[in-house]
């Protein structure tokens, strides 16, 4: 398992350091055709060490002492936290819901539920997750009646009211906008800010894996061990949950980190129309604010993004095996 | 008796492809959703192929004054409503529906090729040749799709519908290579490729006749979930508004959705102007996931949805 992890490591490490020069190249060779690139690469690669690459070229904000290092750290580090708590909320959200919905359609196979629950998943599936965005924002959150005066807050992160909604740039800011709170009630506010955006981005994934489980589900439940299980006198609850659920799970697991790629992806766009100052919305903003407003390019801070990205697509592939090691002992290497 | 070999049918390879197909038609009709859905497809591409031929983009824009603005109605085909500006929202849909697929089959298809021709060969060649090509391809597959997208579209101003094909291709050949290789690699150690190799068979009339037409189910089966997840993705960077948006002339269905909701903000335009280009999106979404499954089904008839 060690041998295995470490060649993991340092395979992803490389492939990490082969995306950021792939990154690098493409950056100068559009921006300095003239230079040559070898000299600049490794000027490059020494700013790594002493800090110059991990600089931002956009301004600093008025009360940072000098644009440096932490400046962009913090430049990009909040963005990518609040995409990884986008994230788990919704990877929560779908195995709270999948895994029960699977494994009932799965025991009531051919039911009126089992029936209902494939044409809604497909749907479900099918519909782009920035389309539910767009209908959950202007359906749900438009209903009165909430905290605030809508049900749902129609954009934001906890103790900030972005002006305009999804691609509506707007520097005007509402003139009440409620605080963040602290403690509890910040933990509270926050979640209440993630509730549409991650159910937005849950809604596809919740249907296509109640799929893939139930699918597994019927596979196991044909199995002699299951018939056997049965034969012994076990209860159908006890044959469903402790025989065919766990070894169905061996063949859903991966399923469901593999496609943590797509969860990433979706996420970008679900942040763009929350406006929750995430991942995304400093991609788009960093690339868009550039052709309306002629900002240079921040070419350091979307190298940064790309290899946060990357670096959590590496780390959830890495622990989709591993929590298939542990769920599965026969696909453990000699 | 001494002739009863004589007697086997020994098909020609093309009579044998021919009923390899009889057999995929018998088993599609059988399916009346997908069968159903690829009938949708089809007439969605011939209105979008026809319409905009007969109606050009410029001359339906500008509509009598008080044709502005308003939510659909059956009159006067304006069945998804106009914009403020008086542009009917069906006729620019159906322009959009024609570019949204032009791009997704290109796209499918030359990501497809691309696939077959980097996995093919990783998996007959074998070797460094093997690892190189897979390991390459992993390290490319370690980012999320939409980031390459957006930053290739933000270079290749102005994007057109070529650009956007290749650029999207470049980024889905990736999930196709592996599952040719997996499938030819499994082929390679076959008796009939065995024995076509010591026949004296070149590798490129072992790899075309032989391991090529054994994958091309598979091949079909990737294809035609890629071209779903090629529309959804193509959809979406339009949508945020990094893609081919030249609104008046070249529009697609997610421009027309991002740029309907953005200007619905501003200038106070109905629900309309997004939803019905997010209606004919989700349509052909459905039915092209239909479809693929369909295929998938009549090929691979064992396999469980």
């Amino acid at each position: 398992m060690l041998v295995f992890l470490v060649r993991r490591l340092v395979f992803g490490l490389v492939a990490m350091f082969l995306v950021l020069s792939g990154s690098f190249f493409f950056w100068t060779l559009h921006y300095w055709p003239r230079t040559p690139a070898f000299p600049a690469y490794l000027a490059w690669l020494k700013g790594f060490v002493n800090g110059h690459s991990l600089s931002t070229g956009l301004l600093p904000p008025p009360d940072a002492v000098a644009p440096g290092p932490a400046h962009l750290w913090q430049y990009v580090c909040e963005p990518f936290g609040r995409t990884l708590l986008l994230l788990l909320v919704t990877f929560v959200l779908v195995v709270l819901i999948a895994v029960p919905l699977g494994t009932l359609a799965a025991a009531r196979r051919d039911s009126t539920f089992d029936t209902v629950l494939r044409v809604t998943s497909y749907a479900a599936w099918t519909i782009p997750a920035f389309l539910v965005a767009l209908i959950l924002q202007d359906g749900l959150a438009a209903l009165s009646g909430g905290w605030g005066t809508d049900l749902f807050p129609r954009a934001g992160w906890a103790g900030e009211c972005p002006g305009g909604i999804g691609l509506v740039f707007d520097s005007h800011r509402m003139p009440h906008c409620p605080s963040a709170g602290t403690g509890l009630t910040h933990i509270g506010l926050v979640l209440y800010h993630l509730t549409l955006p991650a159910l937005s981005l849950a809604l596809g994934f919740i249907g296509l894996h109640a799929r893939y489980l139930r699918s597994a589900l019927l596979d196991t439940l044909s199995e002699p061990y299951i018939a056997v299980a049965r034969s012994k006198g076990l209860s159908e609850r006890a044959v469903l949950f402790r025989h065919a659920l766990r070894n169905a799970l061996v063949t859903f697991v991966p399923v469901l980190v593999s496609d943590f790629g797509l969860l990433l992806g979706g996420s970008l766009v679900v942040d763009i129309i929350f406006r929750l100052g995430g991942l995304g919305e400093m991609f788009i903003d960093a690339l868009k604010l550039t052709v309306e407003a002629f900002v240079p390019v921040d070419t350091n801070a979307l190298q940064l993004a790309l290899l946060l990205g990357a670096g959590l697509m590496f780390v959830m592939s890495v622990l989709g095996e591993v929590a298939l090691w542990f769920v599965d002992p026969r696909t453990r290497p000699e | 008796m001494a002739s009863h070999a004589g007697d086997l049918p020994l098909a020609a390879p093309s009579d044998r492809r021919r009923r390899g197909l009889a057999r995929f038609g018998r088993a599609f009709v059988r399916q009346p959703v997908a069968l159903g859905a690829g009938v949708v497809l089809v007439t969605l591409f011939l209105i979008g192929l026809i319409v905009p031929t007969l109606v050009p983009a410029g001359r339906a824009i500008h509509l009598t004054p008080d044709l502005f603005n308003r939510p659909p109605t059956l009159a006067g085909w304006h069945w998804f409503g106009t914009n403020s500006l008086g542009q009917d929202v069906l006729q620019q849909s159906i322009h959009g529906l024609h570019a949204t697929e032009l791009i997704a089959m290109l796209g499918t298809l030359l990501a497809t090729l691309a696939g077959v021709a980097i996995g093919g060969l990783a998996a007959y060649r074998g070797g460094w040749v093997d690892a190189a090509l897979m390991r390459t391809t992993d390290a490319l597959g370690i980012l999320p799709a939409i980031f390459i997208v957006l930053i290739f579209n933000f270079y290749a101003t102005p994007v057109t519908t070529i650009t956007q094909t290749m650029i999207l291709a470049l980024c889905l050949w990736i999930p196709v290579a592996r599952v040719v290789r997996a499938e030819v690699v499994g082929l390679r150690g076959r008796e009939f490729a065995q024995a076509a190799v010591a026949l004296g068979a070149s590798d490129t009339r072992v790899f075309f006749r032989h391991l090529l037409p054994n994958a091309s189910s598979t091949i079909i089966i990737a294809g035609t979930s890629l071209f779903g997840q090629l529309l959804l993705l193509e959809a979406t960077v339009e949508f945020l508004g990094l893609g081919e948006s030249q609104l008046l002339t070249n529009p697609t269905l997610g421009s027309l959705i991002g740029y309907g909701k953005v200007q619905g903000l501003g200038m106070g335009w109905g629900w309309w102007t997004w939803s019905g280009p997010a209606f004919l999106l989700v349509l052909v979404l459905v039915c092209a996931n239909l479809f693929g499954d369909g295929v998938a089904q009549a090929l691979r008839p064992t396999a469980r949805r």
